[in-house]
């Protein structure tokens, strides 16, 4: 307690030197939470964007299936069996047909995937509703990113060309019905979507289906020949590029803290020498060296509560503007093969804050200390002399 | 008959120089009683303030025997060493010493923070020690705002406030002019009649010799002279 007060009194009277340390500080706290906020949020949202259009509750797969491998898909079809059948009719699941293809909008060649899906399902938010027109020919959905890449629009005519199962190429023109807006790239990059009836005609592979996507209310398990995919799997590559954002940003902010700290330390190695002589006058009044070791411990780390406290001041009101306007993101970033949306909206979690204080406290206090701990080696008598004033 | 507050027998202190060794005290032998208002007198370099500093228990001897207040300065712990100074040991510096964030009030509380007081018992006794030393105007002012035989004066209240048994003052009017270091002596002279602590002064100064009941010629970190000093009253 008197360490505490002894330590405010002077870290206050150093003045200049003191706010100067605090405010960097402060800073490094309020660019650590901004941060994790907005990876928390990210995440968060991405995860959200991911489950709700790609991946559902988790996925039952063709053995053959490899989704890095479009070779794969030549194998990876069967036809739905009794059980599964009955789970779709359910509708615990809900079947995708793929198939490689090759779309020629306006005269040029493009590699796509067909995906036949069914217009009812509900379980993914892709607007396949929109795939329910009957107007004799055959409907698609692409997302906004594929629209733009082949420069096609909501009523635009393609050819588009596949082989059957025997190998046999064939050709129709599609009519693209709806062109949505997702969050999520891999549902959108080279996909059209068509009836999976459609799908499973032009292709002959009557009642059969390349994946099953299951509703939240399934949880998938091996079925008949089918490959239960759960979100540890589905969201691994997910996951990996979240942990190695996490990674680059934190290199942004230990730097950050590092500056902060490096200022607290340069402080404390001149406090140690500088005031030798009231060092000296703490011992001659009746305190062990251990307790000025303590003294100065805790002043140096009194710079992380006062940086606390001047972080909150103007912390917590621009990181709640955050939370409520979200932060822009820039189009480029959904290039990076994760869901973004056009802003974040940042979370701050309760464990988050908490860490990140203690983070900051604890390196703050580290730093005091070793700079402090050389009074205990001083002499008293020495210290009094206080070569230097 | 009271033992002795300051009892050294045989002391060497040797400080290490290079690869040698300096002598600074010499097989010095002393008495000082509860008290008594003496001081430590000789050339630069006589070790008076070595001397002090040992019976400060801030530094130890080489060889010989320190007691104050019957305790062995050579086998205190860092803990008991900052006790027995805490609680029964006051120094007065030659240049104050003040600590500059503080007020003089929380300069003069400050050895009492050490101590288990409650905040009323310390504003007394700081209040009090203040009066003693004629500074109770001056409470919330800094250091920085006081003249120097000011600043003295609150290490002197420093130093009273706790009423220790034992007065350590190193040079304390080297600083002060003429009227500055009366009035400071004046004001020790006082508190060793009302409260009987025991001074031990460093000083060259005559006009701090002239208040002195007994003076220690040291040379060579020996003792030259011992000599009672008789007071004409008139
Ligand atoms: N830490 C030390 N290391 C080496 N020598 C020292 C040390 N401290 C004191 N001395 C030496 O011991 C001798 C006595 O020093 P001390 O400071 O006690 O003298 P003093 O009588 O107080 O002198 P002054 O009147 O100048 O204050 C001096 O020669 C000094 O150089
Ligand atoms: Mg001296």
């Amino acid at each position: 307690m008197l360490a505490i007060q002894l330590a405010i009194k002077n870290l206050l009277g150093a003045g200049l030197r003191t706010w100067l340390n605090v405010a960097v500080l402060s800073f490094a706290f309020v660019v650590i939470v901004f941060y994790n906020g907005m990876l928390d949020g990210w995440n968060r949202q991405a995860l959200k964007d991911t489950r709700e259009w790609e991946v559902g509750n988790g996925q039952l797969w063709h053995p053959a299936y490899d989704r890095y491998d479009p070779f794969s898909l030549q194998e990876a079809h069967a036809p739905l069996s009794g059980e599964v059948v009955s789970l779709v009719q359910r509708k615990q699941l809900t079947p995708v047909l793929i198939t490689q293809a090759s779309a020629y909008p306006k005269g040029r060649m493009i590699n796509i995937v067909l995906k036949g899906i069914d217009p009812d399902q509900q379980m993914l938010k892709l607007p396949t509703s929109l795939l329910k027109e009957d107007s004799g020919e055959i409907p698609a959905l692409i997302g906004k990113r594929m629209a733009q890449s082949a420069r096609l629009k909501t009523g635009d005519k393609v050819l588009v060309r596949w082989r059957d199962k025997n190998g046999t190429f064939d050709a129709r023109e599609i009519h693209i019905a709806g062109v949505f807006d997702a969050n999520v790239p891999s549902v959108d990059n080279g996909q059209f979507w068509i009836p999976l009836g459609n799908l499973q005609q032009m292709t002959g592979m009557e009642n059969e289906a390349t994946l099953l996507v299951a509703a939240n209310t399934h949880t998938v398990q091996k079925t008949g020949i089918w490959e239960a995919r759960d979100l540890d799997f589905l969201l691994k590559e997910f996951n990996e590029i979240m942990d190695s954002k996490k990674g680059s940003s934190k290199v942004i902010y230990f730097l950050l803290l590092a500056i902060a700290l490096l200022a607290i330390f340069d402080t404390q190695v001149l406090s140690v020498f500088r005031r030798q002589k009231e060092i000296g006058t703490y011992i001659a009044l009746g305190m062990t060296r251990a307790e000025v070791v303590r003294i100065f411990t805790v002043e140096g780390s009194a710079h992380s509560f006062l940086a606390l406290l001047l972080g909150a001041l103007y912390g917590i009101p621009f990181l709640a503007y955050l939370a409520k306007t979200g932060i822009p993101m820039p189009k480029s970033a959904g290039e990076a093969g994760i869901a973004i949306s056009d802003s974040i909206i940042p979370v701050y979690s309760a464990g988050m804050v908490v860490t990140t204080i203690l983070l900051v406290v604890i390196t703050a206090t580290v730093v005091s200390y070793f700079p402090a701990r050389r009074i205990s080696s001083m002499k008293p008598t020495e210290a009094l002399k206080g070569k230097i004033q | 008959m009271e033992k002795p507050i300051v009892q050294i027998d045989n002391l060497t202190k040797r400080f290490p120089v290079g690869n040698s060794e300096f002598t600074a005290l010499s097989h010095l032998s002393l008495t000082i009683d509860k008290g008594e208002f003496m001081g430590l007198v000789g050339p630069s370099g006589s070790g008076k303030t070595t001397l002090l500093n040992i019976i400060g228990s801030l530094d130890t001897p080489t060889e010989g025997s320190v007691e104050v207040m019957g305790q062995s300065i050579a086998t205190l712990t860092h803990k008991q060493a900052a006790i027995l100074r805490n609680y029964h040991i006051g120094f007065i510096f030659q240049s104050y010493n003040l600590l500059p964030v503080y007020t003089v009030f929380e300069n003069v509380e400050f050895a009492l923070l050490l101590q288990n007081l409650s905040a009323d018992e310390r504003k007394k006794w700081v209040m009090q020690a203040l009066e003693w030393v004629g500074l109770t105007d001056k409470a919330k002012s800094k250091p920085s705002q006081l003249s120097g035989g000011e600043s003295q004066r609150v290490s002197i209240a420093r130093a009273m406030v706790k009423r220790p048994q034992l007065v350590l003052a190193d040079e304390p009017s080297a600083n002060l002019d003429a009227r500055n270091s009366h009035h400071i002596v004046q004001t020790m002279k006082k508190l060793n009649k009302e409260l009987h602590t025991t001074f031990i002064f460093s000083t060259h100064d005559e006009k701090v010799m002239q208040y002195l009941d007994r003076i220690v010629s040291l040379k060579d970190g020996m003792v030259e002279k011992d000599e009672a000093v008789l007071h004409i009253q008139n």
